[in-house]
């Protein structure tokens, strides 16, 4: 079985444990307690260098980096569950495109803005008002850019679900639940590809704790 | 046809592309877009790069934006000739897109970060937020510490034969060396990865500018 070690509630953890889900592959979560900084302790540290969760341990392979563990896991079992990477080389291109595109189209400014407004409160910080604003500025043009892309075709990749949509569903839950769903839902096609993705069952699964 | 790159002859994001097209031996036509003019927001660019951002390319009526994924294309695509830049065992390429996550995640938001503050704002009219650059050094150099640490193991960040993952750190830490901002030096194993990599023939012939 494949252990994961996380924490229930962090963003990257419940990306590896929706993947499972949608692939129906079991896995067993070990809780490393974030608010303890057992991360930063030795025995963690030993399997991930960089002192973040989550990382795998599948029969004895470690690998960290949620994004990289979500790849191999779908990439070993192909035949059960979601598709959720192409095989078609021109496909396979279009998804690793989509892919990017959350990376520093998306991520790249809400997970700031969600360390502001969700992660400092969380730790008794005032959030900085004038960042949120400056990444929330850079964010809306972004995410027309997204609105059009959605308007020709279903998903990000093209008219599949892909690894690159479910990746945008962790810290886009929590900007959304954080006053921010307006940003969504005032752009028709975007609306609509969230609203699809955020219900989805492996992720009603997991949304609340790994 | 050749492939068709559009970019701009010095952009980080174009020269990512120009490095793994060299590496594989891929002839290509650069066909530049002048970016101080605003071409890359005008509709004819648009309308095959909805986010206004150089690189793109035309393979043949394919088009592919994001340089990550323009260059796992390449890899890909090309993989019998030139360099191999994407292992084909099945560990060894969890190991690579791990590298690749890396690269993503815990190096690229501090330097492109501190490349807009300590050199691309000047460009638009800005000043350096100075209290962001020094909290963007800081971070940086806690993951060249462990980048140090990984390094000290085996040659490259996926083992010991080169990956995308290595290139594609080239541009950003070019441009940081260029402004002043060493942080490979003072590492032992950073230092001998870093000329490594910067020493091949293909960034060489591309890192003055296409």
């Amino acid at each position: 079985m494949v252990k994961l070690y996380g924490y229930p509630n962090s963003t990257c953890t419940r990306l590896v444990a929706l993947v499972c889900k949608e692939k129906n592959i079991p896995y067993e979560l070990i809780h490393i307690d974030l608010t303890k900084g057992e991360q930063k302790n030795p025995a963690f540290t030993a399997n991930q260098p960089f002192g973040q969760v989550p990382y795998i341990d599948d029969d004895g392979f470690i690998l960290y980096e949620s994004r990289a563990i979500a790849r191999y896991l779908i990439k070993k079992h192909p035949n059960q569950g979601a598709h959720l990477i192409p095989s078609d080389p021109k496909s396979e291109a279009l998804f690793e495109q989509a892919a990017s595109i959350e990376a520093f189209n998306f991520t790249t400014f809400v997970t700031p803005i969600v360390v502001e407004k969700v992660f400092k409160p969380r730790r008794g910080l005032k959030p900085n008002e004038e960042r949120v604003a400056e990444l929330l500025g850079l964010l809306q043009p972004k995410l027309d850019a997204y609105d059009l892309i959605l308007s020709k075709q279903k998903y990000l990749a093209g008219d599949s679900v892909t690894l690159a949509d479910l990746s945008h569903l962790p810290y886009g839950t929590a900007f959304y639940g954080a006053g921010f769903h307006e940003v969504f839902e005032s752009r028709p096609n975007l609306a609509r590809w969230w609203k699809d993705i955020s219900s989805r069952p492996a992720w009603l699964a997991v949304k609340d704790g790994a | 046809m050749v492939v068709k790159l559009y970019g701009f002859t010095t952009s980080t994001c174009t020269l990512r592309v120009a490095v793994v097209l060299k590496e594989k031996n891929v002839p290509f036509e650069f066909i530049p877009v002048d970016l101080l003019k605003g071409a890359h927001k005008a509709p004819e660019f648009t309308a095959h790069q909805p986010f206004g951002q150089v690189p793109y390319i035309d393979d043949n009526g394919l088009i592919l934006y994001e340089s990550r994924a323009i260059g796992r294309y390449i890899a890909a695509k090309y993989a019998s000739q030139g360099t191999p830049l994407l292992p084909t065992d099945p560990t060894a390429f969890a190991f690579f897109e791990q590298a690749a996550s890396i690269e993503t995640s815990n190096y690229e938001p501090f330097v492109s970060g501190l490349a807009w503050e300590l050199k691309f704002t000047m460009w638009f009219g800005g000043k350096t937020d100075e209290a962001r650059a020094k909290s963007l050094q800081g971070q940086l150099s806690a993951k060249l510490d462990v980048y140090d640490a990984i390094l000290g193991k085996q040659k490259y960040l996926a083992g010991n034969d080169i990956t995308l993952a290595d290139l594609f750190h080239l541009p950003y830490g070019a441009v940081l060396l260029d402004i002043g901002l060493d942080e490979f030096s003072s590492r032992p194993n950073v230092a001998r990865w870093w000329k490594d990599i910067s020493s091949r023939a293909s960034w060489e012939a591309v890192k003055g500018g296409i």
